[in-house]
């Protein structure tokens, strides 16, 4: 048994190891190509490069790249506050109530999470336009939120069915009203679960592309998978310097993951329940 | 302090009547415990005074002030949860303080009432740590310590100690005792114990199927239980119960017969008895009611199992043809307690008696119509 268990190890190590390889080649090219010159990118497409310039990065930077971290930032940090607030408020209401309306609503939730935003893309877009919210941060802040709150509501619906009543019976009896035993008792309580949440919206938000592209076209307000767009000109393109902006833009949110995948993990893992 | 009556409370689970009609007055600074099996109404009871639960008719009054329709905040009540129900993201002297803060008071108000109560229950060294720091005794006693930094009119318990192990048990019983006697507060108390009920309680109200089945002092129900099941819920083990018939009526007296056994005694019944010759009846006899040797009703047989606890023994015995009314209660085995340390072996013969002067008589229906003489009133 113990050396079908070993031989069964190594499979598996094996695997996982390719399966990193794969997920971890283009980004060790985009990192690789980001030092190279416009002319070795083509002529050492794979090798490591030569020289260690950071002249790509300069350039990247030139084209604005402080202000689409700012801007990306800023509608990621809102956009998931926006979404951690509503849907744990929403969760909580649908999780301890028994009407049958709340649990209609609970289900279109659910059918909303599953309409993909292209097949809304032109509604959206003439809705934001009728309200005047088209070159606001508003335009791409709501609708991350609204693409948010739906699988946030339903993480969270789960997490609070579990939550022990007596806690909020406790607080009741200590002159709660709802709302304060939420922000006092609740959210305090619901470290991990707000945690998982934020760290998956904020991975989707800050990658967004689509809908910054279509709804963002003032330069000061683009973010980061838009700006770096501007590298890309109509009959050439500096690879070099597109390499370096992303690889700019991949720090913070690596940085994040990193520090809290112990979270990230344990709210997917936890889906199935 | 202050008093609590309870005006025939109702209380509905869809078309199922958990409370029907309950209605029992207590007293400033009585210690009332509600006792009952699983699913008799008594923890729904407890937290419809709580305000936990929505009554569907009747009042509960506080002192001449209806609280039916309050919030539960503004009752003027505080309850022990079975899980201590603390916030487990503040300290214990913040857990203690949580209400007075959500009221609003001044820090300097709260921190004495809080350390007031840690002193009252000895915890004042545990105030600045987390629950998930304390043992489980502990835990109940900052649970309780935040109920008395509320200094509420009412302290309601709901089976306060039914978390933690038996010795701990025990010590926290003469705790809440102690406490009870220090703060002179009114307080409610709900237990499935019957040993918690008789030891603690000033009164006991005995809950069955949402009703009231009697109320009174702990030795009142043990003495003179007014139907079958408190007679057989309190007292451990509890009282063995023999199919018996009435061979005739002679006034205020009956002579009784058992089924399996042979011999006719004569019994004296309560004046509103309204048995007849021929009824069918129960005969119940507690485990220390047993007579040594012949003598009354004679049961001879063999010891099934000896539960020897050092200062007293409990013997189950096989006495048949004599058969147990009730099968489900000892295994069908008869019951017997001795007050001392007995050298009895499983399978030893053994004759016990049952003398009709210390035994109680209830209709078939539960209603009980004799009680042993010794301690009749």
């Amino acid at each position: 048994m113990g050396r079908n268990f070993r031989f069964a190890s190594v499979v598996l190590y094996g695997f996982v190891s390719l399966w990193s390889l794969i997920v971890l080649a283009p980004l060790a090219w985009m990192l690789f190509a980001a030092f190279k010159s416009r002319r070795e990118i083509f002529t050492n497409p794979m090798g490591v490069p030569k020289t260690l310039s950071f002249a790509n990065f300069s350039q990247a930077w030139d084209v604005g790249m402080g202000t689409f971290l700012l801007n990306s930032a800023l509608v990621t940090v809102a956009s998931v506050a926006i979404i951690v607030i509503v849907s744990g408020m929403a969760a909580y209401v649908l999780a301890r109530s028994e009407s049958l309306w709340l649990r209609l609503i609970y289900l279109l939730l659910v059918a909303g999470f599953a309409v993909p935003v292209q097949a809304v893309l032109v509604p959206l877009f003439q809705m934001l336009s009728a309200a005047g919210f088209l070159n606001s941060r508003l335009a791409i802040l709501l609708p991350y939120a609204a693409y948010g709150i739906p699988f946030t509501t339903i993480l969270f619906f789960a997490f609070f069915l579990d939550f022990p009543k007596e806690l909020e019976e406790a607080a009741r009896l200590d002159g709660c009203s709802r709302l304060a035993t939420f922000f006092r008792i609740i959210l305090p309580l619901s470290g991990p679960a707000v945690a998982s949440a934020a760290i998956f919206q904020a991975v989707f938000i800050w990658n967004e592309f689509l809908l910054a592209l279509l709804l963002l076209t003032q330069p000061g307000l683009k973010t980061l998978p838009v700006g770096i767009l501007q590298l890309k000109g109509e009959y050439s393109s500096n690879w070099p310097a597109v390499m370096a902006g992303l690889t700019i833009a991949v720090i913070p949110i690596l940085l994040i993951f990193i520090a809290s995948q112990k979270y990230f993990v344990r709210s997917l893992a936890g889906l199935g329940k | 302090m202050h008093s609590l009556t309870l005006e025939n409370i109702v209380k509905d689970y869809g078309s199922f009547r958990a409370i029907h009609g309950v209605s029992f007055a207590v007293e400033p600074g009585e210690f009332v415990v509600m006792v009952g099996p699983s699913g008799c109404g008594k923890s729904t009871l407890l937290r419809a005074i709580a305000g936990l639960e929505a009554i569907d008719g009747g009042r509960i009054v506080v002192n001449d002030r209806d609280i039916s329709a309050d919030e539960p905040s503004e009752r003027g009540v505080a309850m022990v949860f079975q899980n201590y129900a603390l916030y487990p993201h503040m300290t214990v002297a913040e857990n203690m303080g949580f209400a007075l803060k959500i009221a609003g008071r001044p820090k300097a108000e709260i921190a004495a009432a809080v350390e007031r109560a840690a002193q009252i229950l000895r915890i004042t060294e545990h105030l600045a740590k987390k629950p998930k720091q304390l043992s489980g005794g502990q835990k109940q006693r900052v649970a309780i310590g935040r109920a008395i930094t509320r200094s509420p009119e009412i302290f309601l318990f709901d089976e306060p100690l039914s978390n933690l192990d038996a010795a701990l048990r025990s010590q926290m019983r003469i705790e809440l005792g102690r406490l009870h006697a220090e703060l002179k507060a009114t307080m409610v108390y709900v237990t499935h114990d019957q040993t918690e009920a008789m030891t603690m309680a000033s009164r006991i109200v005995v809950l069955n199927g949402g009703r009231i089945e009697q109320v009174g002092t702990p030795l009142e129900l043990y003495n003179r239980p007014q139907n079958r099941f408190v007679a057989g819920f309190l007292g451990s083990p509890r009282m063995n119960f023999f199919a018996a018939r009435i061979a005739g009526v002679d006034g205020d007296k009956a002579r009784v017969t058992l089924d399996g056994l042979e011999g006719e005694e004569t019994m004296a019944l309560a004046a509103d008895h309204g048995l007849k010759p021929g009824d069918e009846a129960i005969l119940g006899v507690r485990p220390e009611s047993f007579a040594e040797g012949a003598g009354g009703w004679t049961l001879a047989g063999r010891v099934a199992v000896v539960e020897s606890l050092g200062r007293e023994t409990l013997l189950y015995a096989d006495a048949a043809p004599l058969k147990t009314f009730d099968s489900e209660s000892h295994e069908g085995y008869v019951a017997v307690h001795r007050s001392s340390q007995l050298a009895a072996a499983p399978g030893d013969a053994f004759v016990f008696s049952i003398r009709p002067n210390s035994a109680f008589l209830f209709t078939r229906e539960g209603r009980t119509v004799g009680f042993p003489a010794s301690l009749a009133s």
